[in-house]
């Protein structure tokens, strides 16, 4: 009996210990709040591994001639973490919003800055056009685009595609079926495709979806898409699914067929291509995967030499959709210089031309921004894309609501690749489970 | 760094000095009630910190999860009934329940065959042989649900036709010259869902083996040299005499693996994430609560599983009391 009241003891002693022990958390870590008014200031943004480095190096540079202390703060989880330091009056004074949606909300309540007079209207006209516009909200300029990513890129192996006669990318939406049906023809498949990423698998059939939207009926529609302005089974939606299957999912497409698209790492699907000889020829997918990890070591480096890019193609040769993303610069110190001083500093030409742009992870967004920077000729071309694009278009899953954009589009997508539904039912599914 | 050494010393030392004062306040305050009064409400009084700990951290969560299953996503108005209607309405949810009832048959099931062979094998080897092979499948144990996952993706991994296989099944398949098959898509009865049950299995016989090995070697040999005399063969001991005295054991066992198979996710989650229809009940809370942002699904969900939870319960509280009451 004995021990057993002292075992209750300690145990109510720890729980006690435990429960007091909340109290005394170290509260929230650097300036923070939306008055601060020092030249110490926190930026939080969501970027990692070499950009973040790349990052931290150009603007440590920059605070450190401007008077001007700069605090940190990664994380992976942007969109919960703004909404709760938000909600407690704790928000970093610069946030670099890695998707417009939560941006557009915390505007809208007027909490973040307008920029219209902090930055000059030059360097705003610099931005890519439909980036610049990402970060309004009713016409106001709440935020600026300080780097971008691009997902219509197509890559494909320089030799092999030389060898084989490849030489002219396709200009057109038509080309590029012929081409694949040229390549089709010969026995050999055309595209690479993987949309297995662990716990998000799906996602890169969600980019491939974008990218025929955008090309096929404009940005403006697109937006209405993503908006949910039309209905996400919209029959120009199921047309779309039935031009990629077309391209990628009829026999003899793919590295495999459709189950080995759902199995294979999206990361590693374009690795056949380098083989000899080449078990594919094309591969879409976002300027991200020229990166060590992802094509195999030797090709990355000797990039150069090995790989070739071109832009996903608009219905007419002057159409140059590109479907992408990126990072937008927001205050919410409303008042605190240092701060209007760094998205100044961020949205300028010379942002990114002391070591950032040759760390291949990062783009800026501006059209007028130096190519011949980028750490190679892969690079250079991928930052050409994107200031020579017509239309520039965010990732619309980014956007859609969670349940959506990171829940069922993914999860039917791989249904309906891997064979386990049809396109009809996958979008009606995503369509039914659009929050009301 | 210093700050949060300094912080956690104190929060140490804060939370014990706070845990005396309430308790020497609360024994002051039983000695202004008069003798006997004193005596009767001490203990109650000593309990209350514990028992204000459990309600705050168990109880109150409990009926706060009961309630929110009956209001919208965000938990802001009541919808009735809607969430559990739209959720047992829902295709995608009947399978989730479908695969959650099959592993609820067959992983307790299989432990317990498996955990009880091996045991029974074992212990018809030499002492060093037998002490190797129960280390060896004990190991299992010791490796987490999600390291399992990165071996056994391993085992199950598929490449194109043209690529090499990394996979040991695809090894051996495209060694006799077959095509490489993608073990986790083939969803036709439920034979993926099984591919991922054989892991936990894998984790879990190691625990069925232990204790049942125990169980079998206190299980006293005048039972079973008296049956042998009655002419009894080894499959009649076996089932006849040994099982029935280990009884309380495997209903252990059972139950143990059972609460786990309930609270199965990690595996799930790491292989699949629930495509390929092998979602199960508690990757499916997760996905609504953490993706999908519907609190009210979520908590609907933990509600069907807390359903599904008492009777075994009740059971395992009634087996535990039989078993004190023949002590």
């Amino acid at each position: 009996m004995r021990i057993r009241s002292t075992l209750t003891t300690t145990a109510t002693l720890g729980a006690a210990a435990v429960l007091t022990a909340g109290c005394l958390s170290e509260g929230g870590g650097g300036g923070g709040g939306s008055g601060n008014t020092s030249n110490t200031i926190e930026v939080m943004y969501a970027f990692a591994g070499e950009q973040e480095a790349g990052f931290q190096a150009e603007v440590e540079a920059w605070a450190a001639e401007n008077d001007v202390t700069v605090e940190f703060s990664q994380t992976g989880n942007f969109n919960q973490l703004i909404n709760t330091r938000v909600q407690g009056n704790d928000a970093p004074d610069v946030a670099l919003f890695p998707q417009p949606g939560i941006m557009t909300d915390l505007a809208g309540e007027g909490l973040l800055a307008d920029l219209t007079d902090v930055v000059d209207q030059a360097d705003l006209d610099a931005m890519i056009p439909g980036a610049l516009e990402t970060g309004q909200v009713d016409g106001t300029q709440y935020a600026v685009p300080m780097s971008i990513n691009v997902k219509s890129i197509v890559f494909y192996p320089k030799g092999a595609a030389e060898a084989a006669g490849l030489t002219e990318p396709p200009a057109t939406l038509e080309d590029l079926q012929a081409l694949t049906e040229g390549i089709a023809a010969t026995g050999t498949t055309p595209w690479c495709f993987g949309i297995e990423s662990e716990a998000a698998t799906g996602w890169p059939a969600t980019d491939w979806v974008e990218n025929l939207m955008l090309i096929n009926y404009g940005s403006e529609t697109y937006n209405e898409w993503v908006n949910h302005e039309i209905p996400f089974n919209d029959p120009q939606v199921v047309d779309v699914l039935e031009q990629m299957e077309g391209l990628l999912l009829e026999e003899g497409r793919t590295n495999g067929g459709r189950q080995s698209i759902a199995s294979s790492n999206f990361n590693t699907a374009a690795n056949p291509m380098f083989d000899e000889p080449p078990g594919c020829y094309m591969y879409r997918q976002g300027n991200f995967v020229a990166t060590p990890g992802n094509f195999p070591d030797d090709v990355i480096a000797d990039i150069d030499n090995q790989v070739g890019v071109f832009p996903m193609p608009g219905l007419t040769a002057e159409d140059k959709p590109v479907l992408g993303g990126g990072d937008l610069a927001g205050i919410f110190s409303q008042e605190n210089e240092s701060a209007q001083k760094l998205v100044q500093f961020l949205s300028s030409a010379e942002f990114g031309t002391n070591g950032y742009a040759e760390n291949g992870t990062w783009f800026s967004a501006r059209t007028d921004f130096d190519t011949s920077l980028y750490a190679n000729e892969v690079m250079k071309s991928i930052g050409d894309i994107a200031y020579s694009s017509t239309e520039f278009v965010f990732d619309g899953s980014d956007q859609m609501p969670g349940e959506v954009g990171s829940g069922s589009f993914w999860r039917e997508m791989t249904a309906y690749i891997s064979g386990g539904t049809d396109a009809k039912t996958a979008l009606d599914n995503i369509e039914a489970s659009w929050p009301q | 760094m210093t700050i949060k050494v300094l912080n956690a010393l104190l929060a140490v030392l804060g939370g014990v000095a706070g845990a005396i004062v309430l308790y020497y306040l609360l024994n002051k305050l039983a000695e202004l009630l008069p003798g006997k009064w004193e005596d009767r409400v001490k203990p109650y009084l000593y309990l209350l910190p514990a028992l204000a700990a459990i309600g705050l951290y168990l109880i109150y969560p409990t009926i706060q999860t009961f309630v929110y299953s009956f209001a919208n996503a965000r938990s802001t108005e009541f919808v009735g009934f809607d969430n559990y209607i739209n959720l047992l309405g829902s295709s995608g949810f009947q399978n989730t329940l479908f695969n959650t009832f099959l592993w609820i048959l067959i992983v307790p099931a299989g432990a317990i065959i498996l955990g009880l062979l091996i045991a029974t094998l074992a212990d018809r080897l030499k002492p060093k042989g037998e002490k190797f092979s129960k280390t060896l499948i004990f190991l299992p144990m010791a490796i987490g649900a999600v390291s399992a996952g990165a071996i056994w993706r391993f085992v199950y991994a598929s490449n194109p036709p043209t690529q090499d296989q990394i996979g040991l099944l695809n090894g051996i398949v495209t060694g006799f010259g077959g095509e490489p098959v993608n073990w986790l898509q083939i969803s036709g009865f439920r034979f993926n869902s099984l591919l991922l049950m054989v892991m936990l299995l894998w984790l879990q016989a190691g625990f069925a083996m232990v204790l049942l090995s125990a169980a079998i070697k206190g299980v006293p040999t005048e039972t079973l040299e008296a049956a042998r005399l009655d002419g009894a063969g080894e499959g009649a001991i076996f089932f006849r005499i040994v099982i029935p005295q280990i009884r309380t054991t495997l209903i252990t066992v059972f139950i143990t693996v059972l609460i786990g198979v309930l609270k199965t996710f990690d595996i799930v989650y790491v292989m699949t994430n629930g495509n390929f229809n092998t979602n199960v009940i508690a990757v499916d809370f997760f996905n609504q609560l953490f993706t999908n942002n519907n609190a009210g699904y979520a908590a609907a969900i933990v509600v069907m599983l807390l359903i599904i939870m008492i009777p075994v319960l009740v059971f395992q509280v009634r087996q535990f009391r039989a078993e004190e009451a023949a002590r």
